[in-house]
């Protein structure tokens, strides 16, 4: 490995984060890092003509969890209809796979890598089954990788809050991270899953009492935001609101918002948190509100969970919504309640044009990318598979570039809902590839702290993709020319070449070792697994070092 | 005594429980004792002395005569299959289905044969279930459906359902028994065990019952009482001894758990036996999709939904075999006639191996990690030494296999 070297020559670069826009120039890469210059006579890649970004960074999806491997079972036709066979490899075996809105591990890393993504996190991983999403991600080559730990209905957390113990919950965040190879603290509908498993069955105002007891949504909200922000965690606190999917549930992502304001906070697929109307009488777009208020606060940033139409498998830690949407339509569902912290629901979905609230959904996230000032804070992500598959981000990023395409889709949907909507209404704005190049690798990287990620500049990770420039945008997405992963060559004129292993990003904060006798008390109490048995053992690489940011 | 080695917080893989709370003593390179005395973990761990012979066409032979005379015989065959039998480490089950889709086999678990019923039903309704600890801490009426755990599943009870004022509902169906101490214990004669099921799903959704004949009314009273639990748990056994009467069982479990989700809030439970034999179906699950029967011969993964390796072995199906993991638990193999390679605990018991090479059991000789029943992965320990972990075997055969095919 030593000495390998790469001169990328000829390439439109654009690079964001070191201001460099579409100009033509070599990017030169030694030992898997970007370097200054390079010796006459190294190896070139040529470019010419080209596109040359940094490698994307998928900052919420779902592919690597014990959550997803139910989702795998519900769907079998998928796989069947969409067979993934081994790839050739110039090093190294291939292994072959399916596909669907749910791939199986190898052909999840071999397909992102396809797309020119070379590090995603899974965003939703309960700490009893980190274990699991460890061996997922082992299978899962081509990307480095991480989990987002689900801790917002935590029973040892609502614990401490009902305590006022807020040092002692910020010491179990650190230590619970660290016990599952964690990356950042992810809080799913707070208070909600543990109401779903008591019976009160939801919670749906930031104040309500979260089965009886003395803790709300909101300081669940507060607690954790602070603890991730005291700790120097590299990503803020990773929120998915109350009232997902529900008519006025706006009303809440604003309050959420609000409570936090002035403290950094990720507020993730919030198409599925911008809606105007009310339950019982109608949906309308409330995507203007809501980017109005996250133009204004430096501190938020956000990711759309854009829907695209055709099939998508919803599997979220957010079980009562999952209830509700097998309870309306009749269709398959899974849910598996995950002992003293979260819970699991899965149902296949499949978004129609033609229905109004499919319809809604996807004008709402084009709104919310259309609207928003700041590219560096509001990332593209289809929360894959939830609103659709990660194969689509091609054709999600023709939609941003292409008013024309667009439009052309916006006549065919169903207008019920549209009434007042700013994109029925005309939004001109398209995309230029430099604010893409930020709302997928550029921007992801910074709000996740990885400051060897997404950019082009010295002593970054040499991950590389280069397209070549097409008209039909979504094909020049969807087929880079070249893939580099940490310097190598991964594809090649949309082949797979090489598959190497991802590293694992992960952190162990620091934590007053007090919280651990407490702990072992707790778990004696109510867990079902030994204490010395919970924290994973045996994880790639070495946690990353707190407190070096960009 | 004083060389007496003491290990704690041992996972057992003797059942589906994935107890991890065991005491394991070691003595003079033995087990000399297991704490708390479960019969099932008593029996699993032994004294832990495991063979460590390595053999080829019945004669001794070195672990890489061994590892290339499997690799000919794999190489060569144009059908291969591969079983995965119980008592491996996730790891090594992952190198088995890599071995798999190398060779272009068939290759399924030892579960396919015992618990399809339930794993194919769950695909077509989905389910709803919970790790077993929300059992412990959040169900106050708990159904045993023909099934009392004490038997085969000895601390499912103490560990997961004992205690607090739940009340325990017990039905028996012809001779799957329930547990006799329940709060209301029911009889059902097994041919009207799918009507019963039907009327209890029917309280479930609310509907108004009348004329039922007398035979049904005890489900009623069931149905009554499970509306009236805050959280319930229906326990039933997923993998039998012998098959349940009615493959529709599961179906119909799935089904009620589901619906009593609008009223009150409920969980499936399916008792698993041990082994690992949930890691498997995850692994298969994440590496191919398809939790079971699965074939990799047209060069990606297929689903076989319809019948399992082992039935298909014994009916010719497959030119050589590779069993990974414990054979013994797979029952009668067809060696004689289909050539096989047997790497996993007691291999050199397999009379009729081509090759056989003696690994140590998952949990007792090789650490890594073990699926309990719901799907909890869990550390496994090492409390004694095997020459041959079946992980690093395993793995050595895929590198030897590779290595006559490059590329795959």
């Amino acid at each position: 490995m030593s000495g390998e070297r790469l001169r990328i020559v000829g390439g439109a670069v654009h690079d964001p984060a070191n201001g460099v826009d579409g100009e033509v120039r070599d990017i030169c890469i030694e030992d898997g890092r970007i370097v200054a210059s390079l010796p006459a006579g190294a190896p070139t890649l040529d470019a010419t003509g080209m596109v040359v970004m940094p490698g994307g960074v998928d900052i919420h999806a779902h592919f690597a969890s014990s959550s997803c491997n139910h989702a795998r079972r519900l769907i079998p036709d998928e796989h069947a209809a969409d067979p993934a066979p081994a790839p050739s490899l110039l090093e190294g075996d291939g292994r072959s796979g399916g596909g669907g809105t749910v791939p199986t591990t190898f052909t999840t890393g071999y397909r992102y890598a396809g797309l020119g993504y070379t590090t995603a996190f899974d965003a939703a991983v309960a700490p009893l089954l980190a274990r699991h999403s460890h061996a997922e991600l082992d299978d899962t080559p081509c990307v480095d990788g991480g989990i987002f730990v689900l801790m917002g209905n935590d029973e040892y957390l609502l614990r401490q809050i009902e305590r006022g113990e807020r040092d002692r919950a910020r010491d179990y965040t650190a230590w619970l991270l660290g016990a599952t190879g964690g990356y950042a603290v992810k809080i799913v509908n707070p208070g909600g899953i543990e109401a779903w498993k008591t019976g009160q069955r939801n919670v749906t105002g930031l104040d309500d009492a979260v089965s009886g007891r003395k803790v709300t949504p909101r300081a669940i909200l507060e607690t954790l935001t602070d603890a991730a922000n005291a700790l120097g965690l590299p990503h803020p606190v990773h929120i998915h609101c109350n009232n997902l999917g529900v008519p006025g549930n706006a009303a809440t992502t604003l309050a959420s918002m609000e409570t936090l304001a002035g403290r950094r906070a990720h507020f993730t697929h919030v198409q599925f948190h911008s809606y105007g109307g009310e339950p019982g009488k109608g949906w309308a777009s409330a995507a203007a509100r809501v980017m109005q208020y996250v133009n204004a606060h430096p501190e938020v940033s956000v990711d759309v969970g854009q829907v695209m139409f055709g099939p998508a498998m919803t599997i979220t830690a957010d079980a009562p919504v999952e209830y509700l949407l097998h309870s309306t339509s009749g269709r398959r569902w899974t849910n598996i309640d995950i002992e003293l912290e979260s819970g699991c629901g899965i149902v296949p979905l499949t978004y129609k044009e033609k229905a109004a609230v499919s319809a809604l959904q996807w004008v709402v996230g084009l709104e919310l990318f259309l609207l928003s000032q700041d590219p560096w804070r509001v990332v593209l992500s289809t929360d894959h598979p939830n609103g659709g598959s990660f194969l689509s981000y091609p054709a999600l990023i023709q939609l941003l570039m292409s008013r024309t395409v667009r439009e052309d889709t916006l006549k065919r949907i169903n207008q019920k809902f549209l009434a007042g909507s700013a994109l029925a209404d005309g939004l001109a704005r398209e995309y230029t590839l430099s604010e893409i190049a930020v709302i997928t690798r550029a921007g992801p990287a910074r709000l996740l702290g990885l400051t060897m990620k997404g950019h082009l500049g010295v002593g970054a990770d040499a991950d590389v993709t280069v397209y070549a420039r097409d008209p039909d945008i979504a094909a020049m997405f969807s087929t880079p020319r070249y893939v580099l992963k940490a310097g190598r060559v991964v594809v090649e004129e949309g082949h797979l070449r090489r598959a190497p292993a991802g590293q694992r990003l992960r952190l162990a904060p620091g934590f007053d070792d007090a919280v651990l006798r407490d702990l072992r008390k707790h778990f004696g109490a109510h867990g079902s697994v030994s204490f010395d048995n919970y924290a994973v053992r045996e994880l790639p690489g070495e946690p990353l070092a707190l407190g070096v940011r960009s | 005594m004083s060389d007496e080695q003491v290990f704690r917080s041992v996972t057992c893989l003797g059942c589906g429980c994935g107890c991890d709370d065991l005491e394991v003593r070691i003595g003079d390179g033995r087990i000399v004792g297991v704490s708390p005395p479960c019969p099932v973990a008593t029996r699993w761990f032994g004294d832990g002395s495991a063979p460590a012979e390595i053999r080829v066409n019945a004669k001794p032979a070195t672990l890489d005569n061994a590892i290339e005379a499997a690799a000919l015989l794999l190489a060569g065959a144009e059908r291969p299959m591969v079983l995965l039998g119980p008592d491996l480490t996730t790891r090594a089950q992952r190198t088995a289905i890599a071995l798999a889709d190398a060779l272009r086999a068939e290759v399924d678990g030892a579960t396919s044969d015992t618990a399809a019923a339930g794993i194919l039903a769950a695909q077509r309704r989905g389910r709803a279930g919970a790790t077993l600890g929300e059992i412990r801490n959040r169900a106050d009426v708990i159904l045993f459906w023909a099934v009392d755990p004490r038997e085969r599943y000895p601390r499912f009870v103490e560990r997961y359902a004992h205690g607090g004022s739940r009340a325990h509902l017990s039905v028996s169906v012809g001779s799957d028994r329930g547990p006799a101490q329940a709060e209301l214990a029911v009889e059902l004669a097994p041919e009207s065990e799918l009507e019963a099921l039907g009327v209890i799903r029917a309280v479930a959704r609310g509907q108004r019952l009348d004329g039922l004949p007398d035979a049904l009314r005890p489900a009623v009273a069931i149905g009554e009482r499970l509306l009236k639990g805050r959280y319930v748990a229906i326990v039933y056994d997923a993998e039998p001894g012998q098959r349940p009467r009615d493959d529709q069982r599961a179906d119909s479990l799935i089904a009620l758990a589901q619906i009593l989700n609008g009223p009150t809030r409920a969980m499936l439970a399916g008792l698993r036996a041990g082994g690992n034999r949930s890691g498997a179906e995850a692994a298969l699950t994440w590496q191919t999709g398809y939790p079971m029967r699965v074939s990799f011969r047209e060069g990606h993964p297929r689903y076989r939904a319809g019948r399992a390796g082992v039935e298909r072995l014994r009916a010719r199906g497959a030119d050589a075999v590779l069993v990974a993991g414990a054979a013994a638990s797979l029952g009668p193999l067809p060696l004689k006639s289909v050539p096989g390679v047997v790497i996993g605990p007691g291999a050199s018991g397999v009379a009729a191996a081509r090759v056989a090479i003696d690994t140590g059991t998952a949990g007792i000789h090789e650490a890594g990690t073990g699926y309990r029943m719901d799907d909890v992965p869990l550390p496994l320990s090492s409390v004694l030494r095997h020459p041959h972990p079946a992980a690093e075997s395993l793995q050595l055969l895929l590198r030897a296999l590779r290595q006559r095919a490059p590329g795959r």
